[in-house]
């Protein structure tokens, strides 16, 4: 017991290791990559009508006059001491602390992104176990085609139809918001979230729908139903029971992609309803050539990323024993 | 138990002929469904402990939800609000929608009307005012004089004007303020040409200097060259006012303390700006005591005004539309028709100073030298073929028909304005005769680069290009980021052809400058210009622009597409907001929001808008009293 306690440990400050790791290489990746694109912020600021020494003077006070490692090494300085004081800079072009910045777009992007995940995995899941398990034939091909069209829908036409439907002005049934994000009230908070989140929750959903139905056909095809069914089930609760929870590490790991790439993912919600969210920041950082706020964005989005996939692997071991064995075994050959 | 099974099916694949196998496997599914989760031993039916997970799951998520939204509300300012307000009686809240945002607040760094328009008029005021018709009024100074040679300006200030921090607002702020500019090289220094000095002989008097004549000097004082700060709030103790940044950020409201201009904004407008989320949104609170009540018969008649920015023009008009805001400035000519037939709403463009430049680089000429056509715009009939190939109104028209037809660089409401449409008017045959003089046609096209910034429609580019295909040039059209057009065209000059929209006024300056980017190089032009600065009327200024305009036109230095025209749509219940020029100069205080319909307005637009503008004075009393409450 102890020695599994120990081994534990280990591989998680392995994990942690490796993960410190990659970032670094990423924030170099990052750093040098950005360096390609034309144009600065001081030109940005100083604009078309501006002469040469004003475009100077704002270069050395925004120290874009400094060699690249200077650069480099002040913002690498600023994001690891971050880590204990909280203090990710200002953002050259705005002025505003960086961290009250990310925090006040992720308060939007995070909920939005979080209540699209319950509607894909409340419709997805329902639908996939309906397509099998429905006694009529035209609900379980309707679903199951519905699924492959509302799939291939991008969400940026879902969310106009949604829109069309339920907009306040313009709707059919006008009820709901379509424009901004209003934090008076947590109902308005809400019903400025529900459409942008129904047009990323219905597509998504109907993407997990896909994957969770041939993943419970997999299940099927191994004979796993068969046998609930020998064992007194009927077709339907053998696939709710013994299917989904065979099924469950697959959806799992696709739903946690999905969240993770959902961050920029829900980049034409946004600025299709006009949400200040994260995915519009980091847009405009890039236009506007921000470029440390951008790197610290990129930075934060490539941590973000490694953290869900972390995450996953600790669900599925936790949730199916065979995978903590099959991930240990590949840990030990690499 | 846990090794036992796992060995056994670890990852199965293609077993169903397996039947000995696949039967394990159910098996150990069962086994390990029942070990998997203690409930599932409770002896109830199973289907019921598969859902409970997944019903915790979408709780924890709502409840999650719930709590990040409620600390974000307790945090947030508010400033982004959707205004349903649907109240009996004048309103006390308007929602306001425009399309550029500012990049920060600090004016006297930051480039970009948007600041202009968001900024001037509201929060900080001038020594004088810029009107409709871009002309200039009494502002902060309540008169002054020109001396005889023209050298010498005298302002007299305003009694008793204050900041919206009660800071006293004197002779020696303006002195601080523009001295402080001139030194700094900040933005609307450019405004004060041949500055010699500026000097407070007592407090309600201001005197500037110039060392030559420089005729655009008042008009200039209107807007950011003219703008008076404070000087304590701004530079906090050291008194050194160019970088304002670095302070604590929680002084907007002290007198004394710095405010960090990038993020706040301290002036002595009848507006206090209390909130601002940079890209989304700014709140506009009327100020309680402003001085300008009885100097200047000028006061607030909203309480609250939340400006809030739509860079796509559809979330604008749906916006619009469903009530979040009572206008919207601009809308795009091609979407007015959804709210052509709505009776709650109306619309009317209004004059602007927007020049769409399509300038060609008369530095260099051009062109490559990998195809021998280097320099190739150096050669008038080459560009003359441009300017009548182009068919100016055909792109207006595809654009809704709102923008007007420009022949030159100055607008109809600049000084020097005339008609020189008629210059170059879109004729093809004309235009293939002087570029088979050049050596081009259709058979051996003439390579042309066109470099624009993403900001403009796509469109554009491609009427372009395929209008100058007609008659022999090949456009290689290039959107780009505005960045990289600034760094490509702007301070490199690596570019044959640009477009960009100049819409700053009273700019021809550009033109006489060889420097800038345009590389324009024409001594008569410049001389023109110096005549025109140097002169004792404005009638004279104005002939002189107007003779140097014309040169600049017919030696086709650029092509003018269009001035762009803005249209402002409105909810009928607002009046007073400003039409002309509003992406430049948009002071709100005029503006009200009642219950009652613009009455004899209702039929036309034109009709309604002009009553709109009409009576806003007359029924400010009436919102006034209503909005007290």
């Amino acid at each position: 017991m102890r020695t599994s306690i120990s081994r534990t440990v280990a591989r998680i400050l392995q994990r942690l290791a490796l993960f410190a790791l990659m970032l670094w290489i990423v924030s170099v990746v990052i750093f040098l990559a950005l360096r390609v694109l034309p144009g600065d912020v001081a030109a940005i600021v100083a604009g078309t009508n501006s002469t040469q020494a004003q475009y100077e003077a704002l270069r050395t006070q925004l120290g874009l006059d400094q060699p690249l490692i200077v650069q480099y090494g002040r913002w690498l300085g600023q994001v690891i001491s971050s880590l204990w004081t909280g203090d990710l800079g200002t953002s050259l072009i705005t002025g505003e602390a960086m961290s009250t910045r990310l925090a006040s777009r992720a308060a939007v992007t995070f909920p939005l992104i979080l209540l699209s995940m319950v509607i894909a995995l409340v419709v997805g899941i329902w639908t996939a176990v309906a397509s099998l398990t429905s006694p009529r034939a035209w609900v379980r091909d309707g679903l199951r085609v519905l699924a492959q069209v509302c799939g291939a829908v991008p969400a940026l036409w879902a969310g106009l139809l949604l829109i069309l439907a339920f907009g306040r002005g313009s709707g059919l049934l006008g009820v709901l918001p379509t424009q901004g994000f209003s934090s008076d009230s947590l109902v308005s908070a809400a019903a400025s979230l529900l459409l942008p989140a129904l047009s990323v929750g219905l597509i998504t959903g109907a993407q997990f729908s896909r994957y969770t139905r041939s993943a419970l056909l997999e299940v099927e095809k191994d004979d796993y139903l068969t046998w609930s069914m020998a064992a007194g089930m009927t077709y339907a609760q053998a696939v709710r029971s013994t299917g989904l929870r065979l099924a469950t590490p697959q959806i799992i790991s696709v739903a946690g992609v999905t969240f993770a790439s959902m961050i920029t993912g829900v980049l034409t919600v946004e600025s299709l309803f006009n949400l200040p969210g994260l995915a519009t920041i980091l847009l405009s950082d890039i236009s506007e050539r921000d470029l440390p706020a951008v790197q610290t964005e990129l930075l934060l989005l490539a941590a973000f990323f490694l953290a869900v996939g972390f995450v996953i692997d600790v669900v599925q071991a936790w949730l199916d024993p065979r995978m903590a064995g099959v991930s240990r075994g590949t840990e030990v050959q690499s | 138990m846990k090794k036992g099974y796992s060995g056994g099916s670890a990852l199965p694949a293609d077993k169903r002929a397996q039947l000995t196998r696949g039967t394990d496997d159910a098996l150990n599914a069962q086994a390990r469904a029942r070990t998997g989760v203690r409930a599932a031993q409770t002896g109830r039916r199973i289907v019921q402990n598969v859902w409970w997970p997944m019903v915790s799951i979408v709780v924890a998520l709502a409840l999650l939800i719930s709590a990040v939204v409620v600390a974000y509300a307790r945090t947030g300012d508010g400033s982004h609000g959707v205004s349903g307000a649907s109240g009996a009686g004048a309103h006390s809240h308007i929602s306001i929608g425009l399309q550029l945002a500012p990049t920060n607040l600090d004016i006297r760094q930051t480039s970009g009307t948007a600041l202009d328009q968001l900024l001037i008029g509201n929060v900080y005021e001038a020594l004088l005012t810029r009107n409709e018709d871009n002309t200039v009024s009494p502002g902060l100074a309540q008169s002054w004089e020109v001396s005889a040679d023209r050298l010498t300006y005298t302002f007299h200030l305003n009694a008793g004007m204050t900041f919206s921090n009660g800071d006293t607002l004197d002779a020696s702020d303006v002195v601080w303020s523009i001295r402080s500019m001139m030194e700094g090289h900040l933005q609307g220094s450019n405004g004060v040409a041949n500055f010699a000095s500026v000097s407070a002989p007592d407090a309600r008097t201001v005197v500037l200097k110039l060392s030559k004549p420089y005729s655009e000097l008042l008009w200039n004082l209107s807007g950011r060259s003219g703008l008076v700060f404070d000087e304590q709030a701004l530079s906090g103790a050291d008194g050194s006012g160019a970088d304002a940044s670095g302070a604590d950020g929680s002084g907007a409201d002290r007198s004394g303390s710095a405010y960090d201009a990038k993020t706040q904004a301290l002036g002595s407008g009848p507006y206090v700006l209390s909130a601002y989320e940079p890209g989304v949104s700014a709140t506009l609170t009327a100020r309680t005591k402003y001085w300008g009540e009885q100097a200047l018969n000028r006061r607030a008649h909203i309480q609250t005004i939340t400006v809030r920015y739509f860079a796509d023009p559809q979330a604008g008009l749906n916006a619009f539309t469903s009530g979040d805001v009572q206008v919207l400035a601009p809308i795009s000519g091609t979407l007015t028709g959804a709210i052509q037939n709505d009776a709650r709403f109306t619309y009317k463009t209004g004059d602007g100073t927007d020049k769409y430049v399509l300038a060609f680089n008369n530095a260099t000429g051009g062109g490559s030298a990998a195809d021998g056509t280097a320099g190739v715009l150096k050669d008038k009939r080459v560009r003359q073929a441009i300017r009548y190939a182009i068919d100016e109104n055909a792109i207006i028209a595809s654009r809704g028909g709102t923008d007007a037809p420009l022949g030159g660089p100055i607008p109809s409401l600049d000084p020097g304005y005339e008609d020189l449409t008629g210059l170059y008017p879109t004729d093809v045959e004309k235009a293939r005769t002087l570029l088979a003089e050049a050596g081009y046609s259709t058979s051996h096209p003439l390579r042309l680069r066109l470099m624009y910034a993403n900001t403009y429609p796509a469109e554009i580019g491609q009427q372009l290009r395929s209008q100058l295909a007609r008659v022999g040039i090949d456009l290689n059209v290039q959107r780009v980021e505005f960045a990289t057009w600034l760094s490509t065209v702007y301070k490199q000059r690596d570019f044959d052809i640009s477009m960009v929209d100049h819409n700053e006024s009273h700019d021809f300056a550009q033109w006489a400058n060889p420097e800038y980017y345009y590389g324009y190089d024409n001594a008569d032009v410049q001389k023109l210009y110096a005549q025109a600065m140097e002169a004792v009327t404005d009638s004279e200024r104005d002939s002189l622009l107007a003779r140097a305009a014309r040169l600049v036109s017919e030696d086709a230095a650029a092509d003018w597409i269009m001035n762009y025209r803005v249209v402002t749509a409105w909810d009928k219940r607002v009046r007073g907001f400003p039409l002309t020029m509003n992406q430049v100069n948009m002071p709100l205080w005029n503006v009200t929001f009642g219950t009652e319909s613009a009455g004899a307005a209702g039929s036309s637009v034109q009709g309604g808008a002009q009553t709109a503008r009409a009576a806003g004075a007359d029924t400010a009393t009436a919102a006034a009293q209503g909005g007290v409450r």
